[in-house]
Order: C-alpha cells, then structure tokens, then sequence
C-alpha cells in the first residue's frame, strides 16, 4: 500500500510540475494572470507532493517495511534510528527523491510571497521574469521528477518480501558520510537557481540586476556545496585509512567543478554590481556551473565513467547526457541571441589593473576547471583521439592543477591591492612582506624543499595583502572616527559583511592551501611489525606497542583494538587505539584508524593485522604535515561565508521594534554559528579518533630510572639509586595475575643464575595484599627481594598500564630495555649478558 | 579593440600553458589504462610501464600476510567500454559473470600495503602499478568500489551488521 501511495506521490508531483511550466508560459503567453497564479499554486503544490513522498519513504524506513526494495536494500530491524533517516539519501533511488523534492522546494521558495505580492495587475505583469524563473525551474523539477518516476523509483515493491533488510555498511556510519550527501545537494541543487534567474534575465531582457537579486541563493549554494567537499574529505581522513582526504576521483572533481565556477561566478557578480562589467562572463559562468551540477550527477549515476564511488547502474546515462547536451547549447544559443544587449562599451584596463587581474582570475578559473574536466575524461577523450586510453592519476592532477592553483594564490595576493588604473608597486610591499615571512617560518620549521617554499611564499603573501588591508582599513576608521581599534573592526565587518566575510574566506582557502602543502609534499608512510612490549623510532615519535585486545563479541562482528602509546622527543604524549573489525558474514574488515592531531603534525595509526599467533602486530603509521591546517581552514572558511551571507541592517530605515527583533536574530546567529564552529572543532581536536591519555608514560629505553624506594616483605628497605653500579632487574606483578604466575618460574632461574654476577632483582606487588603476597612466593619458591606497592605509586612513576611488566636498569640508572607481559628466561638472559660485558 | 587584445592574449596564454601542461603529463605521468586482454596482447611491451588495470576480484584468491605486509589476490576480465557493460546487463551482472568464468583471463596481482578493507569477492578493482618480469602485477594503488553503489544487484557487497 505504501510504496503504491508512494509512486503514485511521485507520478502527480511529476504531472503538477510539468502543469507549472505549461501554465507559466500560457500566463507570458496570454497576458493572463489567473495562469500565473495556476503556475504558482502548482509550483506549490510539487514541493509538498515531493515532501510527502519523501516522508512516505522516511516512514518506510522507520516502519521497516522491507516489502519497499530501496528499504530492504539499505537498512534493517537493528539499524539505529538516525541511521535509518540517513539511509534515505544512502542508495541512488533516495538520493534521486531528495534531489528532486530539493528542486521543487527551492522552486517554491523563489516565488514572491503571496503577501507582498503587488496587487496592481499592471506591475504583476511586467514581473514576467518570475514566470520565466518559474518555467526553467519546474522544466528542471520535472526531469529529476521523471528520471526518478520511471528509472530509479526508491518504491518498487519486491514480490517476496524479506524478514530482514540487507544493513547499512559499516564505513557509511560516520557524521561526515551522513552529512555529506545532503550538504552536496544542497549545493547542486541551489545552484539551479541563479541559473534560472539568469536565463529569465536574458529572455526578458533585464540583463543588469539579476546577479543582485540572486546574490544569497549563490552564496548559500556555494557555501553548502564547499561545506559537502569538506566533509566528504574529513571522512575519508577519518574512516578510510589511507591518510589522505582527496583522491582526485572523477566523482570528487564532479563537486569541485561547479564549486570553482562557482567561485568565479560570485567574484564576477561583485564586479558586475559595482558597475564594472563581466555581464558576459556571469552568464557564462552560471550557465558552465549548472552544467557541471548535471554533469556532476551524471558522473556519479551513469557509471560511464570509471569512479570507485560511482554507482553501478547504467540506464541513466543518456537521459543525463541529453540534458546537459541540451542545457549547454540552449544557454549559449540564448547569450548568442542577446549579445547586442550584453555588450558593453567600456575602455579597456591594463592587465595590472584590478580589472585586468579580476578578468585573468576568471579566465584562470575556467581553465582550471577545464583541465580537471580533461582529467576526469581522460580515458574516453585519449581513446576518441589517439585509440589508446590513458588514466589521470592523483599525481597527473597535482601537476597539472598545481602550477594553475600557484597563479590563482599569487593572484589572490594582488588583486585586492591593485588600483582601478594599475598596481603600484609600493601596494605590493605588504604582499612581499608576507611571502618573506612565510617562506622564514616554512625553512625554520624544516619544510625546505624549493617547490614548498614557493607554495609557502604565495599563501604568506596571500595572508600579507589580507591582514594588511583590514589593518589599514581599522586604522583609517578608528583614527577618522575616533573609535578605539576595537570598535573600529567592529563596526567595519558589521558594515561590511560581504567584503570581511570575503577576506575571511580567503583566509580559511589559503590555510586550507597551507594544509595541502604539507600534507602533500611531506608524506610520511611506514609499515612497522611490533612484538608486544617492542618499540620503534618513526619521526620524532616513540612507538610502543603495548598489548593487542578483542571487545567481547557484539552480534557477528569481532573488534580487535590494538593499544599502542606514543612518545613524542622522549616525553609520552598519547596512547591510541586503532581498530580492526571483522565481520562473520562477509569477508570484509573495517580499519577504523587512531589520530592524534596536532597543531605542526598529526599522527595518524592503522592497525592492518597481526600474526597468526598474535604475538605481533602490524601497523602502518602516517605522519601528516601541517594537515590541522586543513580543517582549521575549513572551518574558517565556513565563517566567513556566513559573514558574507548574513544580512545586514544598514540603509534600512527601521523602526524601534524592527531594530531590537533584528539586534535579537543578529545575536541568536551569532550564537549558533559560533556554537556550530566550536562543536565542529571539538569533533575533529577533541577527545576520540582512538585517542587516550594515561597520566605518565613508561621511561623509555636510555632514559632514566624514576627512583624510588620500596619496603622488603623482611623489613629492609630497597633504594634504586642505592643500587647504582648494579644492573636491576624490576618485575612490576600481582599475586592475582595468572601470566605473572606463568613467569615467576623464569624468574626464579635468571635470578639464581646471575646473583652472584651481581645483578639485582627486585619484585613490586602491585596493588596486592601481604598475606597473598607470601603464599605466592612460597608457591612459587621466588627468593629474590619482594616489596608491596599497595597504592600502585611505583608502578604509577613507571607508566605501567597492567602486569606483569619488567624494567631492566643498567648500572648507571637507566632503562635498558622493558617488557609488556610475561618475560622469558632466554630473553633476559640475552640482555643481562650484554649489560654485563 | 587594442585593449581587449591584450586579455585575448593573455587568455590565450594561460590556456597554451594549461594545454602544455595537460599534454605532457598525459604523456609521462598518466597511465594506460587497461583491461586483462589488452595487457595480455601488449606482451612484452606493458613490462615496467606505469599502468592502470580493472578487474574483478576473485575472494578465494586472496592472500594477507599482515607482518610484510602483502597482499596478493587475482582480479579476472571485465570489459571497459560502458556500452559493453550496459548490453552484458549492468556492471553487476558483468562481475559475477567474470568470477564464475573459468576461461576469463586473469591477472595476479602483488600490493605491498595493508590489505584494503572493501577487498572481496566480486568487487570491482582499479590496480595502478607495473607489470613485472614474472607476469605478476605489482600494485602501488588499489582501489575498489564502494559497496553501496552495488545495491541489490550485488547484495553481499552491501551487508552491514
């Protein structure tokens, strides 16, 4: 019944929009706006159509009703709840429906509120512009409606139905992979928008004001769709376990398209609304972005393209094909045929102008984009040309991509200081300044490699003219104004949002840069096998691998977690966990990696298996350079894209009430933006990731013995330093241990071989009890000196994470070597030998 | 215009640039990329190129020695022009049939590395690396479809818990 409600939803969604487009254009068409009044009630009535089926699938899932195939295939009866709500966009069918239903809504949030809505027929018909916005968005609905309806229906009904779904897989169950899909489209879809209002623009003729009017729909869908590529990154950083965050997969470069032109687009609208120009060039670049939206789509449903995150099925390719064939020609036929309106008589700048550099910054964008459209393609555009195929890979991508990002850093350093007529050269100082500095603090910091040091001159330089035009900025103001400098800033961002806001995002780019620079230049990989107890040098970093533990068994996966701690220059620093899930059913594991982030590196661990006794374990380590930086840019973009987009009071004549409600909703944001900031680095710095912290480490081997002094079970007392000139043996051991009991016989025999060699053994009983103590010994027959350590202080001062763990201290106090479990006599008489030579 | 001259120049410029360097990375960092048979029929010639190669995995086939660690697996035939998948019935049916087809031609491959988690039966895999003298491939990335985009079709890939 439901999935028959549901198809039936999506069959009359498709019916009202196409209704929409056919009633909009009548209205043009006729001059009548009861038409357009039809249009707009049925735009309405898809967005909810939409909405409803989408519900219908939501409680579909929640309900599970596995007789729906989409359902069955992507969840089960175990499934935690906000997993089921995020397998609704897990599988293609899903993902298509919101796609879609995103479509109608945003269709419906363009259209003038019904109350503002000019009741003098003679202005609402001049508005011709909204029903042809109105036509292109519903024609768009329409076909994400319609491939949906009749390819990729998510409520195809199975003819048996199935006690239990097939599941989620483990690698989707992370904020970012659920956060992503949504965010992404987010972004694809808002950018539709911009795209119809400049379509609407070029056939009504008002070519001049439609980037205005559209100004937050592109900010907003620029925004989300940054956010979805930074998300989709972070997930890989944290889950796949490869170390790395971008893979130039053509499904990844699919988002980054429309995101660059996008870029551009919005950096030309600004010009355009100052009056400078670029008429043509936006509505070339909105139209290339809503093209690589679709192809975007396409890439990823079609599998035409080889992709690892493309879906498998096929059936959908031409029909995408046929629409960006479609959409391409037909904007382009349409700036052809107003091109007289378009052009502009305007003297031409200097190329150094801020023109100039503005227009070779658009151009720079465009070819960028071209030329990781030519990677993506690569393989059917070198068959077509010379009949053999060839692959781009990550490192085809880096070269050719990172010469042009180079130019558009440089770019970004002078294009803020250049003058309307040329760039003076006294303007650049700040930027020289800041490549100088930046290269001092890169060639300091040991990153000298030449290709790294010009990558760091330009972001230096970048964050050069930045810092130093607000500087300038707050200083003109506060001492004009006679505001404090404070205030100045202040009162400067909140006048000028989309400017700060810019230089903010600016910011967080070139820090992202900073991040692809160290991370990129300066990989560390290594393969270690570690015995338990064993240690090893990579880096700066101490590896010690403690012990490997299995979690009790949960349903039909089998956690093994390995608990390694790592010491940083000497001093112990973190203790982490990475994790090996394996799962009864499949042959499939899940590494889920450790990383312990830090501010000049992160540390980044991966347990990839163990031998078949489990005495050892392998690990692959990753030393990632500066990648805080990424993140941290990130999040610093994100903010400034809010600033950007927030809207601001100012011009407005408010009145008192107006004012405080605006003052109210300016706080509340502020608020939740910056609680969202905080969260979202909590999530990525904070605790978790695998990471733990034990209050002190173990002395590592050639460091010194913490002294101590320890009570006999005779009486005596026993004195660490007391014993220097004698090698000592320190056995750290309970009576309730059962290794330690395995041990006690080895021991024993060491101990009756090298007394009289002059080596010392004493035993601590951690946190044990004398009575328990002594029948131990007794059983055993251990003769050497025993101490009780009932508070476990000594074996605090030793970093001890369990027993039995044995210390070997040479004559001159310090640590030889030290053992996690059960020692054996052959070991240590191999490095009581060698200390004794 | 003499103005706008110049930024066609420019522009110009920037795209010669960008075309060089496309052009000449294709050459020399991008791979060739190819399916088991055009391996094969390369002979000699594919010994030591940087090459990408698909394939299917074989599940039984692989092989993890965690302490080296290395992993070696052989993938079999799957065909590369999507209009050929498309008329074999989708990429799903195209895999399962590769696997159960004792004449398909194979490939050993050899990835000195951790063994990839989404490594099973049937799964899609893209090996860049080289051919080595022994006929084995040697793998210096592997990388695999992620299972959701199987969906019913290949359904073992997409089970969870």
């Amino acid at each position: 019944m439901l999935a028959e409600i549901g198809t039936l939803t999506v069959g009359l969604a498709l019916a009202t929009a196409l209704y929409a487009a056919v009633a909009a254009f009548l209205s043009l068409r006729r001059r009548d706006l009861r038409w357009a009044e039809s249009a707009r009630n049925s735009v309405l009535a898809t967005a909810g159509l939409l909405g409803l089926a989408l519900l219908l699938l939501l409680v579909a899932f929640l309900t599970d009703h596995f007789e729906v195939r989409y359902v069955a295939n992507h969840s089960n009866r175990t499934l935690p709840l906000y997993l089921k709500i995020s397998a609704l966009w897990a599988g293609q069918e899903g993902s298509l429906l919101l796609w879609s239903f995103l479509q109608a809504l945003f269709a419906a949030l363009t259209l003038a509120p019904f109350s503002t809505l000019s009741r003098f027929a003679k202005e609402r018909e001049k508005d011709r512009g909204e029903r042809v916005r109105v036509i292109f968005l519903t024609l768009i609905t329409a076909f994400f409606t319609g491939v949906t309806l009749f390819l990729s229906n998510p409520f195809v009904r199975l003819e048996l139905v199935p006690a239990d779904g097939l599941g989620l897989n483990p690698l989707l169950r992370h904020p970012g992979m659920i956060f992503h899909p949504p965010t992404l489209y987010l972004g694809y879809v808002g950018l539709a928008v911009p795209f119809a209002y400049a379509m609407a623009a070029l056939i009504t003729g008002e070519v001049e004001g439609w980037t205005r009017a559209v100004r937050r729909w592109t900010l907003a869908a620029w925004l989300f769709l940054g956010l979805g590529l930074l998300l989709g990154a972070r997930w890989a950083y944290d889950v796949l376990g490869w170390g790395g965050y971008w893979a130039w997969d053509p499904v990844e470069n699919a988002g980054l398209m429309p995101w660059l032109t996008a870029t551009a687009l919005l950096h030309g609208a600004t010009m355009q609304e100052e009056r400078r120009g670029f008429r043509i060039w936006n509505f070339l670049l909105v139209s290339f972005s809503f093209v690589l939206v679709l192809f975007g789509t396409f890439t990823t449903r079609s599998g035409m393209i080889q992709s690892v995150h493309a879906f498998a099925r096929s059936n959908l390719g031409p029909y995408f094909l046929t629409a960006i064939g479609l959409t391409l020609v037909g904007s382009l036929a349409l700036v052809f045929h107003r091109r007289r309106l378009l052009e502009e008589k305007r003297p031409s700048e200097d190329l150094l102008s801020r023109e100039g550099l503005f227009t070779l910054t658009l151009i720079l964008f465009v070819v960028l984009t071209g030329s990781v459209l030519v990677g993506s393609v690569l393989p059917t555009l070198t068959e077509a040309l010379t009949g053999r195929r060839f692959e781009a890979t990550p490192d085809w991508f880096d070269r050719v991509t990172g010469p042009q990002f180079a130019v558009l850093t440089l770019l970004l350093a002078l294009c803020p200081v250049a003058g309307r007529r040329k760039l003076e050269a006294r303007r650049v100082v700040p930027a020289l300044m800041g490549g100088a500095i930046g290269v001092g603090l890169a060639a300091l910091s040991g990153f000298t490699r030449p290709l790294a040091l010009l990558g760091f001159a330009l972001t230096g330089m970048a964050l050069g003219t930045a810092l130093v035009e607000i500087v300038r900025d707050v200083l003109a103001r506060s001492r004009r104004e006679g505001e404090s400098l404070l205030t100045a800033l202040v009162v400067l961002v909140d006048r000028n949002r989309r400017k700060y806001g810019g230089y903010v995002v600016h910011l967080g780019v070139v820090l992202i840069l900073v991040g692809v620079i160290g991370t990129r230049m300066y990989p560390l990989e290594q393969n270690i096998s570690l015995v338990a107890g064993d240690l090893t040098q990579v880096g700066r970093y101490t590896i010690v691998f403690e012990e490997l533990r299995q979690d009790p068994p949960a349903s039909d996966r089998l956690s093994t977690r390995a608990i390694v701690s790592v010491y940083r220059d000497g001093a112990y620093w973190v203790t982490l966990q990475p994790r090996l899930d394996q799962y009864a059913n499949s042959d499939q594991t899940v590494t889920t990696p450790a990383l312990r982030a830090g501010l000049r590196e992160d540390l980044y661990l991966v347990l990839t298996g163990w031998s078949v006794d489990g005495a050892a374990a392998t690990f692959k380590v990753f030393v990632n350079p500066l990648a805080s930086f990424l993140w941290l840019g990130g999040l610093i973009f994100l903010a400034g894209g809010a600033l950007a987009f927030w809207p601001s009071s100012a011009g407005l004549r408010l009145t008192v009430p107006q004012a405080r409600r605006r003052a109210l909703w300016n706080t509340l944001g502020l608020l939740a933006g910056v609680a969202v900031l905080v969260a979202a680095g909590v999530a990525m710095w904070g605790p978790g990731h695998g990471a733990t912290a034990q209050p002190s480490g173990r002395p590592l081997p050639g460091q010194p013995a913490p002294d101590f002094t320890l009570t006999l079970l005779d009486g005596s007392t026993f004195s660490l330093s007391g014993a220097r000139g004698q090698v000592v043996v320190l056995n750290f051991w309970a009576s309730w241990c059962p290794p330690c009991a395995a041990e006690s016989a080895d021991l024993q025999a060491v101990w009756s071989e090298y007394q009289e060699k002059g080596v010392m053994f004493v035993g601590v009983a951690y946190k044990d009890e004398e009575a328990a103590v002594r029948d131990f010994l007794t059983q055993h027959g251990q003769t050497y000196p025993v101490g009780l350590d009932p508070t476990g202080r000594i074996a605090g001062l030793y970093g001890i994470t369990g027993v039995p763990e044995t210390f070997i201290v040479d004559a001159d106090g310090r640590v030889a070597r030290f053992y996690i479990g059960p020692v054996t006599a052959e070991q240590l008489r191999v490095v009581l030998d060698g200390l004794l030579r | 215009m003499a103005g706008k001259g110049k930024f066609v120049f420019a522009g110009l410029l920037i795209l010669a640039a960008v075309v060089y360097l496309i052009i000449s990375n294709t050459g020399s960092t991008a791979h060739y990329f190819l399916t088991i048979e055009e391996l094969r029929a390369m002979g000699d010639r594919a010994i030591g190129r940087n090459l990408t190669v698909s394939g299917a995995v074989l599940g039984d086939s692989i092989v993890y020695d965690p302490t080296i660690p290395q992993v070696t697996f052989t993938i079999v035939q799957i065909p590369a022009d999507p209009k050929e998948v498309e008329r074999a019935g989708g990429l799903a049916a195209v895999l399962k049939a590769a696997v159960n087809d004792p004449d398909a031609p194979s490939l050993e491959v050899v990835y000195n590395n951790a063994k990839p988690d989404l490594l099973r039966h049937e799964s899609q895999a893209i090996i860049r690396g080289r051919l080595g003298e022994d006929g084995r491939f040697y793998a210096d990335e592997v990388l695999l479809k992620c299972p959701t985009r199987y969906e019913e079709a290949v359904p073992d890939q997409t089970e969870g818990l």
